[in-house]
C-alpha cells in the first residue's frame, strides 16, 4: 500500500499530520515503540516516521498525501510540457534569422544568462525572506500566474475534497522548486532550438545595443561570461576579430559589407551561446534546482517535528511509562437481599445463657451492669483467646435463651459464624439474640453502618432462631 | 536461590476484614478501580497492584482478603509446631498444601501465599476502635511466616486508641506507622515508602529507586495537567464562531443560534479538560457533581462561576485588563490607598465602575461579508477580561481537586469549596504575565513562544501552590 518512509518527504509530511489528526497513540503503546527501537533514540524523526510506517494502517481512507501528489504531478507534467515548448519556441523566436538581418546575440544573451541569474536570486531571496516579502516576490514569477489560472480548470476540483496542511513557508519553498524544475526544462527548449536551428539553417549572429559599447569593451564582457570554460572550450569564446566584425547597427541603412562577406565566420557565435546555456541556464538552474530540494527537505524535516500533536508523541517516546494498576479487574460482589427482619428493638427479659465473643468475663458483667441485664445461670467469654475447642465445650452447656454480645465495630468474621451455626444447631438453645454493642468510650453506642453491616451478615444465615438486637435506638 | 534480577519488593496488605486495607492499595497504588466497600469481606481473593516502569516490576503491593478463621489455623499450626522456630514457615507452607482445596480456609490461604512467595507484611488496623487480644492470633500466624513485616494505623471512626494498639503492635512488628488511605495526598504515601524501605535491607535500594520513579510519575503528572490548562485555555480564550447567514442581515435566531453554539463549544471544551485531567489523575470512575456552569443560558458567566473563580472587578482593574476602557491613571490611584475599600465605599465604588466597563458584555457578534451568500456571523473571540480568571480559576480547582484525592475515596467529587478564590492563587506580578497572553487573544493575534512559556510557569507555579 505504500513505501516506508526512511527520509521526511512531502509524502510522509502529509501521511502524518493527517495521521496525527486521526491518532496519536496511547503513552504505552509509544513508549514502547520508542523501547523497541533504541538504536533511533537521538533521532527523533527517524523514529517518528518509523512510528508512521507502523501505524499506516490507522489512517482512514484515501491518503492525502497521494491525491496531492497526483495533482502535483499532472500539474508539474503539464507545465513541464508547457515550459519546454515555451523554451523551444522561445529559441526558435530568437533564433529565426531572415537572411536580412543577423540574430542579435544580446537578446539571446539576456535570455540564456541575465534572466536566469536575476530569477534565482530572486528565488534566494524569496527562500530566506519573511512571509510578507515572499508574498511580494512571488508576484514575480511567472508560475505564480500560470497556477492562479490553473486553479480554475478541473484540477481544482481534485483538490477541493480535502484540505493539505502544508505551511505557507512549506508551500513556498514547494513552489520555487517546481520553478526551477520549470525553467531548467525551458532552458532545456531553448538549448535544443539553438542546437536545431544551427543545423538546419544558417543563422548569422551579430550585436548590437543603443548604448555606446566599444567592441572590445564587449569582447571583454564576453570574455567574463565565458570564464567557466576558456580554459576547456576555447573554441567556445568568440575572438575580438569576430566581435569587431559582427558589431552592426540596427539603424544603419544596410549592413557592414566584411559582415555580409563572413557570414559564415560570424556562425560561429553558436558555440559561446550554446555554452552560455548550458552553463548559466541550465547548468546553474540545476545545481540551483538541487540546493532548493535539499533545502526544502530540511524545511520539512523542521516542520514535522512542529506538526500538532507530534510534541506528544515524543514526549511519550522519552518518558518512560509508569503504571501502578493491576492487570486484572475485580469481579463484582453481588447483594444478598433480605428474607427477613432479623433486627429487633426490644430484647427478652431473662437469659439463661450470656456469651461475650471477644469479650472478657469481666468486661461481659460489666455490659450487663450497663444495659440493666440481670446475670444469667450461665455467663461465658467465647472466641478471644479461646481455644476452638473451648467454644465448641461452652456451646454445647448453652441452653434456653441465648445472649451473645459481640463488638459492633467488628465485623463478624467466618470463626463467629461458625460459632453461631453450632449454638442454632444446639436444640437446647430456643433463641439467640446477638447485641452489638459500642465502644465503652462512646458508652456502648453503636452506629448504625455497623448495625447493617451485622444485619446483612445474620440474614444470610437465615436462622428463624436469631435476632439482632439494637437496643438503643 | 531466586533471581536476583528478576526479584523485586513484595508487600501483602493483610489485616481483620473491613480495616481499609483495599482502601489503602488503592491509595498506594493510584487505582480507583479496586473495590472498596462497607461490607466486610469485599475483598475476595489476593489481587496485585505492581508498579511498573516500562513493564518493568519495580515493586508490587497485594490486596488480600481479611483474616476469617485465624483460631483455627493457628490451632493446626500449634498441633504440628515443629522443634525450631526456623522452620515455622515450612509448617505454613504445608498448611497452604494440606488445605489449598479447603473452602473454609481460602480467604487465609489467599492472603498468605504472597506472603509465603517473599512478600513483605503490611498488617493494617482500625486505630480508632480498641485494641482486643483476638488480634494475637492473627499476629502470631503472621510471625510464624517469618517476613519482615510492618503494622499501618488506619483511623476509621474519631476515637484514637492508638497508644494502646502502638504498645501490643510493637511486641509483633518492627513499624508501626500511621496512614489514612482517604487523607493522604503524595507526600504521605512517599512518606509511608520511606518507613516500607526500612522492613528489609535487600529492598531499600530498590524502594529508594520506586520513590524516585513515582516523584517522577508526580511531576509528569503536574506538566501535562499544566500543559492541558494552557492549551485549553488558550483554544477557549481565542476560539471564534463562525456562522453562515442566508439572506442579507442576520435574523434573531440566527444571533441567537450562532451564540449558543459559540458557547456550546466553550462548554465543551472545559468539559474535555476535566476527561482529559480525570485520565491523568487515574481517577475514572468517579462520580461528578457539577461545579456551577461555566456560562448559563442567558450567556453570561453564572453568577456563581464568576464570584468564586474570577477575579473581583478591583483586582480586574488592577490588573490593567480594562485599562483601555477607563482613563487609567485615576482609577489605579484611587485604588492604590487599601484602606480606601473599607467597608461599604468599595463595593458602591467598584459597582460605579463595573457599570462604566460593561462586564457583562462577554463576546462581540459581528456580520461580516459583502456578497449575499457568503456572510457570517462571527462570534468571539471572548472579550471579557475577567473569563479567562474563570477559566483557569475552574480549571485548576477541579484540577487539584482530583490530584490531591485519594484513590481510596468512593464518595462522589464534590466541587463546592468557596474558600477557593483565585486571587489568593495568583498575585499580581503572576497576573501581569498572563495578561499579556489575554490580551493578545483577545486582539486575534498569536502570542510568542516566550510569552506561552512565561503562562505556563504561572499557571505550572499556581497549581503547585495547590497540591
Ligand atoms: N472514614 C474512613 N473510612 C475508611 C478509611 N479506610 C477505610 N474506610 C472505609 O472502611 C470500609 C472498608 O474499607 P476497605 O478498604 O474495603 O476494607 P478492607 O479491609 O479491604 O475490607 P475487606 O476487603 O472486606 O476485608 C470502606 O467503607 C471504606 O470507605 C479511613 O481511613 N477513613
Ligand atoms: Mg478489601
Amino acid at each position: 500500500m505504500h513505501s516506508k518512509n526512511s527520509t521526511v518527504s512531502i509524502k510522509s509530511y502529509l501521511d502524518l499530520s493527517q495521521l496525527l489528526s486521526e491518532y496519536r497513540g496511547s503513552h504505552e503503546d509509544n513508549r514502547a515503540f520508542a523501547l523497541k527501537h533504541k538504536k533511533l533514540e537521538k533521532a527523533p524523526t527517524k523514529l517518528l516516521l518509523k512510528w508512521l510506517d507502523k501505524n499506516y494502517f490507522r489512517i482512514d481512507g484515501e491518503l492525502n498525501s497521494k491525491k496531492y501528489l497526483d495533482y502535483l504531478l499532472s500539474i508539474s507534467s503539464l507545465l513541464g510540457l508547457i515550459f519546454f515548448i515555451l523554451g523551444f519556441i522561445v529559441g526558435l523566436g530568437l533564433l529565426s534569422y531572415d537572411g536580412k538581418l543577423p540574430v542579435n546575440v544580446i537578446y539571446y544573451l539576456f535570455i540564456a544568462m541575465f534572466i536566469p541569474l536575476f530569477s534565482m536570486s530572486l528565488s534566494a531571496i524569496s527562500i530566506f525572506s519573511s512571509d510578507r516579502v515572499s508574498h511580494l516576490i512571488a508576484l514575480l514569477f511567472p508560475l505564480h500566474w500560470i497556477e492562479k489560472v490553473l486553479n480554475y480548470l478541473p484540477f481544482r476540483k481534485k483538490l477541493k475534497g480535502f484540505k493539505v496542511n502544508l505551511s505557507f513557508k512549506l508551500s513556498k519553498l514547494l513552489f520555487i522548486e517546481r520553478l526551477q524544475l520549470f525553467s531548467l526544462i525551458f532552458s532545456i527548449g531553448l538549448l535544443l532550438s539553438l542546437l536545431i536551428m544551427v543545423i538546419a539553417t544558417d543563422i548569422a549572429f551579430g550585436w548590437s545595443t543603443t548604448l555606446q559599447v566599444s567592441p572590445e569593451a564587449f569582447h571583454r564582457v564576453i570574455k567574463y561570461i565565458s570564464i567557466f570554460w576558456d580554459k576547456i572550450i576555447p573554441s567556445a569564446i568568440p575572438s575580438l576579430d569576430l566581435v569587431e566584425m559582427s558589431h552592426y547597427f540596427r539603424l544603419g541603412e544596410k549592413l557592414d559589407i566584411s559582415m555580409v562577406h563572413n557570414a559564415d565566420k560570424l556562425g560561429a557565435w553558436w558555440k559561446f551561446l550554446a555554452m552560455t546555456t548550458l552553463i548559466y541556464a541550465i547548468t546553474f538552474r540545476f545545481l540551483f534546482w538541487i540546493f532548493t530540494k535539499e533545502y526544502l527537505k530540511k524545511q520539512l524535516e523542521e516542520s514535522i517535528l512542529s506538526l500538532k500533536g507530534v510534541d506528544k508523541i515524543l514526549r511519550e517516546f522519552k518518558t518512560p511509562y509508569i503504571s501502578t494498576q493491576a492487570p486484572q479487574k475485580e469481579k463484582h460482589l453481588e447483594i444478598v437481599e433480605a428474607k427477613k427482619e432479623v433486627v429487633i428493638k426490644k430484647r427478652e427479659a431473662k437469659y439463661q445463657t450470656i456469651l461475650g465473643w471477644n469479650f472478657s468475663k469481666d468486661e461481659i458483667l460489666l455490659a450487663n451492669d450497663a444495659k440493666g441485664i440481670d446475670g444469667a445461670e450461665n455467663i461465658w467469654a467465647v472466641g478471644g483467646s479461646n481455644s476452638f475447642n473451648k467454644d465448641l465445650e461452652i456451646v454445647k452447656n448453652s441452653s434456653g435463651v441465648v445472649l451473645l454480645y459481640v463488638k459492633s465495630w467488628e465485623p463478624p468474621t467466618m470463626d463467629f459464624i461458625d460459632i453461631l451455626e453450632m449454638l442454632i444447631e444446639n436444640s437446647k438453645v430456643t433463641r439467640v439474640e446477638i447485641y452489638p454493642l459500642g465502644t465503652i468510650g462512646r458508652y456502648y453506642k453503636n452506629e448504625q453502618e455497623h448495625i447493617d453491616i451485622w444485619r446483612r451478615k445474620i440474614e444470610s444465615v437465615d436462622s428463624q432462631k436469631v435476632w439482632i438486637v439494637n437496643h438503643d435506638r | 536461590m531466586i533471581d536476583r534480577k528478576n526479584s523485586y519488593p513484595k508487600f501483602a496488605v493483610v489485616g481483620h476484614p473491613n480495616k481499609g486495607k483495599s482502601s489503602i492499595v488503592s491509595a498506594l497504588a493510584h487505582d480507583d478501580s479496586v473495590q472498596i466497600g462497607n461490607t466486610p469481606g469485599t475483598t475476595q481473593v489476593k489481587r496485585g497492584f505492581p508498579l511498573k516502569v516500562d513493564g518493568k516490576i519495580i515493586y508490587e503491593l497485594f490486596d488480600t482478603p481479611g483474616f476469617q478463621r485465624a483460631r483455627r489455623i493457628l490451632a493446626w499450626l500449634e498441633e504440628h509446631k515443629p522443634t525450631s522456630a526456623n522452620k515455622r514457615a515450612d509448617t505454613i507452607r504445608e498448611f497452604i498444601y494440606n488445605f489449598r482445596d479447603d473452602e473454609r480456609f481460602r480467604d487465609e490461604i489467599e492472603l498468605l501465599e504472597p506472603i509465603m512467595n517473599g512478600a513483605g507484611i503490611i498488617y493494617v488496623v482500625d486505630a480508632s476502635k480498641p485494641y482486643g487480644a483476638e488480634y494475637e492470633i492473627e499476629m502470631e500466624i503472621l510471625r510464624w511466616t517469618g517476613q519482615p513485616s510492618m503494622a499501618i494505623l488506619n483511623l476509621i471512626g474519631d476515637e484514637d486508641y492508638r497508644e494502646d494498639w502502638s504498645r501490643a503492635l510493637g511486641q509483633y512488628f518492627r513499624l508501626v506507622r500511621t496512614f489514612n488511605p482517604l487523607k493522604a495526598k503524595f507526600k504521605n504515601h512517599i512518606e509511608l515508602l520511606e518507613s516500607i524501605a526500612q522492613l528489609k535491607e535487600d529492598w531499600t535500594e530498590q524502594i529508594k529507586n520506586a520513590i524516585e520513579i513515582l516523584k517522577k510519575f508526580h511531576n509528569q503528572k503536574i506538566d501535562r495537567t499544566v500543559e492541558i490548562i494552557k492549551d485549553t485555555t488558550i483554544k477557549s480564550l481565542s476560539y471564534v464562531y463562525r456562522h453562515k447567514i442566508k439572506s442579507k442581515t442576520a435574523t434573531k435566531e440566527e444571533y441567537r443560534l450562532a451564540s449558543k453554539h459559540y458557547r456550546g463549544e466553550l462548554v465543551k471544551y472545559e468539559r474535555k479538560l476535566e476527561r482529559d485531567i480525570s485520565e491523568i489523575w487515574k481517577h475514572k470512575n468517579i462520580e461528578r457533581v457539577d461545579i456551577p456552569p461555566l456560562i448559563d443560558d442567558v450567556g453570561l458567566f453564572s453568577k456563581e462561576s464568576e464570584s468564586i473563580f474570577g477575579l473581583s472587578q478591583k483586582e480586574l482593574i488592577l490588573t490593567g485588563a480594562s485599562a483601555g476602557a477607563i482613563s487609567g491613571a485615576g482609577i489605579d490611584l484611587a485604588f492604590s490607598g487599601g484602606t480606601f475599600f473599607l467597608g461599604t465605599v468599595i463595593g458602591s465604588i467598584v459597582g460605579g465602575v463595573s457599570a462604566m466597563v460593561g462586564f457583562d458584555n462577554l463576546y462581540n457578534i459581528k456580520l461580516l461579508g459583502k456578497k449575499i451568500g457568503k456572510r457570517e456571523l462571527i462570534v468571539g473571540p471572548m472579550k471579557s477580561a475577567n473569563f479567562p480568571y474563570v477559566l483557569l480559576g475552574r480549571a485548576l480547582y477541579y484540577a487539584s481537586t482530583l490530584a490531591n484525592r485519594s484513590h481510596a475515596i468512593r464518595d462522589s467529587l464534590k466541587l463546592d469549596d468557596r474558600e477557593f478564590f483565585i486571587e489568593k492563587i495568583i498575585d499580581n506580578n503572576m497576573r501581569k504575565k498572563l495578561e499579556k497572553v489575554h490580551s493578545k487573544l483577545r486582539e486575534q493575534k498569536e502570542p510568542k513562544e516566550e510569552l506561552l512559556e512565561e503562562y505556563r510557569e504561572v499557571i505550572l507555579e499556581s497549581f503547585k501552590k495547590l497540591i
